[in-house]
Parts: C-alpha cells; sequence; structure tokens
C-alpha cells in the first residue's frame, strides 16, 4: 500500500474496512460522476466512513457529512481517501 | 402592496408587485411534498411538462388578499442538472421553459436532521438572488439526534427567513405562509473562490458583456459588433431563445429604461454566465453562448490557464460552497453530544444485514407480489360483477343488434378492461408509497443492485420487475421511481418479457393440449420453463442496451439512504389516488378507445343473413361470424406467415385477439371452435383442439406447435395497454414502437427455430 508524505495510508473508498474513519484526497472519474459526488459532499477533506456493505459485496453505504450514501464499487474507487492506521 | 415587493428590485422592472407563482424546492426526501400538501391542501392538480414524462404538480395556497399558486417541482440536489427532472427545476427557476413564467418566490425545504447535504442546494438558490424562505423541516428528528438547529442563527447566516416547520405535524405552516408572503431577495452567499478562478471569471464576464446585449422580460440575443456589420443581420451567431418574464436586477441606472429596450447585459448576469461557463454547466441554454467563436476561445484559454495552475473551478466551485456551508453549519448546530448511533442505523444493522436484510426482503417482496397478484383479483371480479350489472341492466333496454352488441362487448368490456388495471395500480403504488416514504425503497435497491447492475439495471428496477409477474402496467408505472432515465427506460423496455399474469390461462391451456401425456410436476417444470426464459431475455436484452449504448454516457451509481421514517398514512393515501387518478385518466381513455376498436375488428363486417342461417347453434353461428370479421380474414391473410412456426388461422385469430388481453387468447380460439364460455370450459376446448385435425390428418395440436406457440407468448410484445401505458411512460410512440419490433421478431425467430427443431428431432 502506498504511503502518502504525512505517514497516512492512502487507498480507495472500495477498499474501505467497515468502522474506519478516513480522509477523502482527491476525487476522479469523468466530469459528470466527479461532479455528483463532489456535490453530495465528497469533497477533499471530508471524513467518510464505511458503514454497510451489501450481501453481495456490492454496493457500499458510506456515512458522510452525517447521512448515508451507497455507492457501487465502480463509484467507490474514484474517490482516494487517507487512514490513521493501516486499514485490514 | 405586498410585502415581498418591498425590497425587491423586479418591482422597478415592471413586476407590478404582484405575487403569482411560488415555487417549492428541496432535496429528494427533504419531505417537499408534505409540505406542498400542507399549504395547498386538496387544492392540487397533477400535469405535466410538455415533451417530457415528469409530473408537474400544481396547487394553490391562500395567502392574505387571494390566492396564489404553487409549483412543486421535482427533488433535485444541484441546479447544475444530472437528470431530466433536475434540469426542469433549473430551467424552471431561470425563466427557460417556455409558457411558464419563472417563480415569483422560492421556498426550498431542508431536512434540518441532514443539514449540509441539504444547504447545498440552497448556496445555488441563492445566487439566483430571488426572494427566498427556507422551510426548515423535520426539526423533531434534528432535536431526538440531539443536533437542533437554531432557526435564527441559520437565518442570520444565510440572510434569508428561515422557518422551523414539522411537515406531518403540521406546524409551523402558518408560519411559513406569512413568511412566503414577506419575502425578500437575499443576498448572495460570499464564499471564497480562488483569486486565480475569479480573475478568469472577470476576463470572461466582461467579454459577455461586450457580446451580449440583454432585454428585460424578453431574452438575450447578439448584439451585432461593429466589426461584423457584413453579417447579415437575419442570422445573428447568437441567439437565445427568449427568457419570458425572466427578471434580473436592472442596474439602478435603468430602472427608467422601456422594459422591451435591449442593454447591455448588467454586471451581475455576466458574471454569473461566465461562473456556469467556467464550471461547466450542462444547461442547453449556454450551448450557443458555448459554440460562439468570441467566448469559445476566452473560455479554452481561461480553463487551460487554470488547469496549468492545478485549479479544477467545477471542484474550486463546490468546494468553496462547501466551506461557506461548514461555516453556516457551525452558526446554526451546536453539537451537544457526539454523534450517537441513530435509530436509522440501529434498524439498518438488520434490514440490510447479508442474513437477516435478505430474509426480510424476501418475506416483504412476496407480501407486495401476493398483494399486486391476488389480493386485487377479488377486489377487480368486485368491480367487473358491478359493471356486468349496469351493462345486463342497460343492455337488457335495448333491442338486440349492432347498437346492443357495441354497448355489452365494446363499451361495457372496455370499461372493464381500464377497470382491471385499477386495483392493481392502486394496490402497488399504496405499497410503493409506505416502501419510499418508510425510506426501504433505497435499501431494498441496495440490497438488490448488485445483481440487476450486472445487466445494466438499477437496483431500484426490482420493484417494477416483480410487479411485471402481476401485469406489466402497474409494473411499468413504477418504474418512475428510478430517477435515472437510461436505467428507468431500459426497465421498462424488458418488462413486457416478465410473464404476466394474463399469459398464466395460455400457458395452462397449452400444457393441458399438448403435455397431457407428461405427470403434473413435469408440467410444473414445463411452467417453471416459461418464466425462468422470460427472465433471462429480459436479462439478455437489458445487457444488449447497455452494451449497445455510450458507456461513457453510463450512469454513476450514488444512491443516498434516507433515514427511516413512519410513512404518513394521509400522505401514502393521496399518492396512491393520485397515481390511479392519473392512469385511469390518462392511459385509461386510451385503452378504452382501442378496446372498443378491436372489439369492432370482430364484429364487422356481420356475416350475411343467408349465411347465418345454415348455423343454427348460436356457438356455430359465432364462429362463422368470426371467421368473416376483419380479424378472421386478418387470421387467414396471415396464416402463411404462422404456418411455418405450426399456426393455423384459428391461432392467428387468436393472436389478433390477444392484443386485448392475453388470455383473450383462450376465449377467441375457443369462439373459433365453437366452443361456448371457453373461458369456463377449458376442458371441452381442449379435447376439441385435440380432436382438430389438419387435412392430411395429422393433429393440428402437436407439441411442436404448443412449443413454438409458448415461445411466441413468452417473447411476443402484444398488449395493446401496455403499449399504451409505455407510451404515456417514455413521452412518444418510439419506445412502444421499438419494443413490438424487438419482441415481436425476437418471438417469431425463436418461435421458428423452436417448431423446426421439434419437427426435425421428434418429427411432426
Amino acid at each position: 500500500m502506498p504511503r502518502s508524505p504525512m505517514g497516512k495510508n492512502l487507498t480507495t473508498l472500495a477498499f474501505l474496512a467497515e468502522a474506519q474513519p478516513a480522509r477523502v484526497e482527491a476525487v476522479q472519474g469523468e466530469t459528470e460522476t466527479r461532479r455528483r459526488l463532489l456535490e453530495m459532499g465528497i469533497c477533499p477533506g471530508v471524513t467518510v466512513e464505511l458503514v454497510h456493505r451489501a450481501p453481495l459485496g456490492d454496493p457500499c453505504a458510506f456515512r458522510v457529512r452525517g447521512y448515508l450514501l451507497s455507492l457501487r464499487r465502480e463509484q467507490a474507487r474514484l474517490v482516494t481517501v487517507s487512514t490513521e492506521k493501516a486499514a485490514a | 402592496m405586498n410585502g415581498a415587493c418591498a425590497g425587491c428590485p423586479v418591482r422597478a422592472a415592471g413586476c407590478g408587485g404582484k405575487l403569482e407563482l411560488i415555487a417549492l424546492l428541496g432535496n429528494p426526501n427533504s419531505g417537499k411534498t408534505t409540505i406542498f400538501n400542507a399549504l395547498t391542501g386538496l387544492h392540487q392538480k397533477v400535469g405535466n411538462y410538455p415533451g417530457i414524462t415528469v409530473d408537474k404538480r400544481t396547487g394553490r395556497l391562500e395567502l392574505g388578499a387571494g390566492s396564489v399558486e404553487v409549483l412543486d417541482l421535482p427533488g433535485t440536489y444541484s441546479l447544475v442538472a444530472a437528470s431530466p427532472d433536475e434540469q426542469i427545476v433549473a430551467n424552471v427557476l431561470r425563466g427557460q421553459r417556455s409558457g411558464m413564467r419563472p417563480p415569483d418566490v422560492l421556498v426550498a425545504v431542508i431536512d434540518a436532521s441532514n443539514l449540509a447535504r441539504n444547504l447545498y442546494l440552497v448556496s445555488q438558490l441563492l445566487d439566483l438572488k430571488r426572494p427566498l424562505v427556507v422551510a426548515l423541516n423535520m426539526t423533531d428528528v434534528a432535536e431526538r439526534r440531539q443536533q437542533p438547529v437554531d432557526a435564527r442563527g441559520l437565518a442570520r447566516a444565510l440572510g434569508c427567513q428561515v422557518v422551523p416547520v414539522v411537515g406531518h405535524r403540521r406546524t409551523g405552516i402558518e408560519d411559513l405562509r406569512l413568511a412566503i408572503a414577506a419575502a425578500a431577495p437575499a443576498p448572495a452567499p460570499s464564499y471564497p473562490l480562488p483569486p486565480p478562478m475569479l480573475q478568469r471569471e472577470r476576463r470572461l464576464a466582461a467579454l459577455l458583456a461586450n457580446e451580449l446585449t440583454w432585454k428585460p422580460l424578453e431574452g438575450f440575443h447578439t448584439f451585432p459588433r461593429s466589426g461584423s456589420a457584413g453579417q447579415s443581420p437575419a442570422s445573428p451567431s447568437l441567439t437565445w431563445k427568449p427568457l419570458e418574464g425572466f427578471h434580473t436586477f436592472p442596474r439602478s441606472g435603468s430602472a427608467g429604461q422601456s422594459p422591451a429596450s435591449p442593454s447591455r447585459l448588467d454586471q451581475a448576469t455576466a458574471g454569473s454566465l461566465a461562473r456556469r461557463l467556467l464550471i461547466g454547466d450542462p444547461s442547453p441554454e449556454l450551448a450557443p453562448l458555448r459554440r460562439q467563436a468570441g467566448v469559445s476561445a476566452e473560455l479554452q484559454s481561461a480553463l487551460a490557464e487554470l488547469r496549468d495552475l492545478g485549479l479544477d473551478p467545477m471542484q474550486a466551485d463546490i468546494e468553496a460552497r462547501y466551506h461557506w456551508i461548514d461555516d453556516v453549519v457551525a452558526s446554526a448546530v451546536a453539537v451537544r453530544v457526539g454523534a450517537r448511533r441513530t435509530r436509522s442505523e440501529a434498524l439498518d444493522r438488520i434490514l440490510v444485514h447479508r442474513a437477516w436484510g435478505l430474509f426480510i426482503f424476501a418475506a416483504l417482496m412476496a407480501g407486495l407480489f401476493i398483494s399486486v397478484f391476488w389480493a386485487a383479483r377479488p377486489m377487480a371480479s368486485g368491480v367487473q360483477g358491478g359493471l356486468a350489472l349496469i351493462a345486463q341492466a342497460v343492455t337488457a333496454r335495448i333491442p338486440g343488434g349492432p347498437l346492443h352488441d357495441l354497448l355489452r362487448d365494446g363499451i361495457f368490456a372496455g370499461v372493464g378492461a381500464v377497470l382491471t388495471f385499477v386495483p392493481q395500480v392502486a394496490i402497488l403504488f399504496l405499497l410503493l408509497a409506505l416502501l419510499e416514504d418508510s425510506g426501504y425503497l433505497a435499501r431494498a435497491a441496495f440490497l438488490m443492485d448488485r445483481v440487476l447492475g450486472r445487466v445494466g439495471l438499477h437496483g431500484k428496477s426490482f420493484v417494477p420487475l416483480l410487479s411485471c409477474f402481476a401485469c406489466a402496467i402497474p409494473g411499468i408505472l413504477a418504474a418512475r421511481t428510478i430517477e435515472n432515465r437510461r436505467e428507468r427506460l431500459t426497465t421498462i423496455f424488458v418488462a413486457p418479457f416478465m410473464s404476466c399474469s394474463a399469459r398464466l390461462p395460455v400457458y395452462a391451456l397449452l400444457i393441458a393440449v399438448c403435455f397431457s401425456g407428461l405427470g403434473a410436476v413435469a408440467q410444473g417444470f414445463v411452467l417453471l420453463a416459461l418464466y425462468l426464459s422470460g427472465i433471462i431475455a429480459a436479462a439478455l436484452t437489458a445487457l444488449v442496451i447497455r452494451r449497445r449504448t455510450d458507456p461513457a454516457k453510463s450512469s454513476p451509481f450514488i444512491l443516498e439512504m434516507p433515514a427511516y421514517k413512519i410513512p404518513q398514512p394521509s400522505q401514502v393515501a393521496w399518492q396512491a389516488w393520485t397515481h390511479t387518478r392519473s392512469f385511469v385518466t390518462r392511459a385509461g381513455t386510451t385503452i378504452f378507445g382501442l378496446s372498443v376498436l378491436l372489439w369492432a375488428l370482430f364484429y364487422y363486417p356481420r356475416l350475411p343473413a343467408a349465411a347465418a342461417a345454415q348455423h343454427p347453434a348460436p356457438a356455430q353461428r359465432a364462429a362463422a361470424q368470426v371467421e368473416h370479421s376483419l380479424a378472421g380474414r386478418f387470421g387467414h391473410a396471415i396464416e402463411p406467415a404462422l404456418r411455418p412456426l405450426g399456426y393455423d388461422w384459428r391461432m392467428g385469430v387468436g393472436l389478433v385477439g390477444a392484443f386485448a388481453a392475453r388470455e383473450v387468447f383462450v376465449s377467441t380460439l375457443g369462439i373459433t371452435y365453437s366452443v361456448a364460455d371457453a373461458g369456463q370450459h377449458v376442458e371441452s376446448l381442449g379435447r376439441a383442439m385435440q380432436r382438430d385435425r389438419r387435412p392430411d390428418g395429422r393433429p393440428v395440436w402437436t407439441v411442436a406447435t404448443a412449443l413454438s406457440l409458448m415461445v411466441w407468448f413468452v417473447l411476443a410484445m402484444q398488449c395493446l395497454s401496455t403499449l399504451v401505458v409505455v407510451r404515456r411512460e417514455t413521452g412518444g410512440w418510439r419506445w412502444p414502437a421499438a419494443q413490438v419490433l424487438f419482441m415481436n421478431g425476437l418471438a417469431y425467430s425463436l418461435a421458428l427455430v423452436c417448431h423446426r427443431a421439434v419437427v426435425g428431432l421428434w418429427g411432426g
């Protein structure tokens, strides 16, 4: 797993462990998807936490800005996050 | 004069000080519709926006001197639209929908328990500098979560009126009414954008102010520059649709100007256009601007420069708004305790659990299906029975003849055809409203998305497709819950592949006649195989549609899971009522007309008296009449096309009858076999079919014929009512026509292959 200069682990929302708060670092993807992710409050600096995984592992529900947002793995992959500790 | 006008510069532009139209808007799940109902009571209308199938709800609100119109706009997350519904909201607010004046007052309904995300839209509304009132809904939920919102603090931070309300308890509605009457434009929010972006924005705005002129109340048009004098004046390089009634605030100096005379674009309008161009707003009214050479060059160079600086204007704009929102939230919410686990999250531990969640989901869906499939039956037959009594009473007074038959078999049967759908539609919409208002529908989508997403459908396609096993009509109507257009259309397109309850009598008859040698269990497996084939056909078709459409346009799955709520019975009943009513008035009328037309096809031309006299028995006369009718002639005419499938003219006539409803195939076949009341006497029809022989003595109804007919019934699109509803829901004949061509083409070729294969393998 790559390490950012601050000594944090960088990953994406698709690989986040449950109940592991993460900080959004960047949002990729084509314009329309990226715009909607940002507009829904997934902006750099915000804290995101994986709350539920659907029975087949996809989609996943994340807590962001006090509400629950579910994303397919395809979209979760676009959000780079950093975590304090090594994720499982 | 109305209080709303006191601080409103529009008055100067000739608004006349009349408050006429109020728009209600907010995020999905913000409780907007509850507020709309509380404000307007029963004075509501449901129409739709021309050219697009989005419901347009309007109502009237008593406000001091008179009543004003209230428009309930579709739920939206942003004014930078991501769907046709959201585009409507953006267009209506900016006065870009022709024939619709822009609203005089905006009422933003926001969810106090989800403040930050809801304020994003408010930040965009404030940019419009129109009179705005914020209805702070669900304050009870926020308090229960120990995160009460201070409405006064919020009002100070936003610079507009904030009224705390609890929509379902109707508290605060009177205050909201007063606030609407006194609404005034709020100052635009000041959020710090990166200076390099602001600099490019100002440059672009200056260019726009030079290039465009602005006619208050009429719209933009090009301002012919001195250099372009050679250009034909009839073809300006830039034409904007008239912005009827569009208010901007004229600069102080221009207040005395005549409203019709063009003036230069004012600073504020130019600035907001420049911002929208920079952030890449895909709104169609900006397209002509982007095409204009000067603007396009300036925009491209600005974007390139910002990219070199590592700046993305779109992201910078959204981030700046959220920074502003963070400050606003901080001034309005004092977090009393740390984030506790809410009731909703506790419920989700069970409801989206990989074992419990799926179990409860399966139980709920089974309940929903049984309700639509079985519970609707007694209601439908009760309605039909009542109708039959009326029909009898009416037709008994009319002497036999065409009028009598038209009334009995055409008009009343047509009304009956519409009414059979009503209990199913009503029950399904009642249950859908329950699922949606409680917040469970989003969980159902969450649980099922993996399976449906694989074939290009959406988690929300599940409930509509499940309903299609009862009947495609309510199923297709239920596809409205899928916000995303592409996935909604795909769901509607494949919906008729689900074997509806009208196919069951046909399957039962064919299995009984041609698989009589099999045991009950084996016959059950044949039936199961038929249902599965429909599902497989739907999945493969959806997959093909996904492959064929542009993958870049593929819609992301970004679905809010709203907090659970106890649904309000009045809201649920009201939703079921409006949907059912709109089905009857809009689709029902067409279905009725087509069933009368179909009756005429079987009724005319009449059998000559001499020919009728040869058939003394009524059943035989009826058979002769059908053979003589247009439908019968059509059956004979298409026999050559049907022969390769193993069908004869009787089946052709049956297929024509099946367009009214698939189970009519059985009764039509009954008439052609001179079996009276075949619906009730399936065994005698079955015997007649088994006895039937071709001219060369071979039986007509072989396994090959039955299989090929089953394939046809599984796959073919032959339900007029479904086509009518698809046209209504997709806004044109394009989709229903595509369904007829594709599904019937597929059904014909596979039925042909099936018949050939069986004949080839086992002989005729």
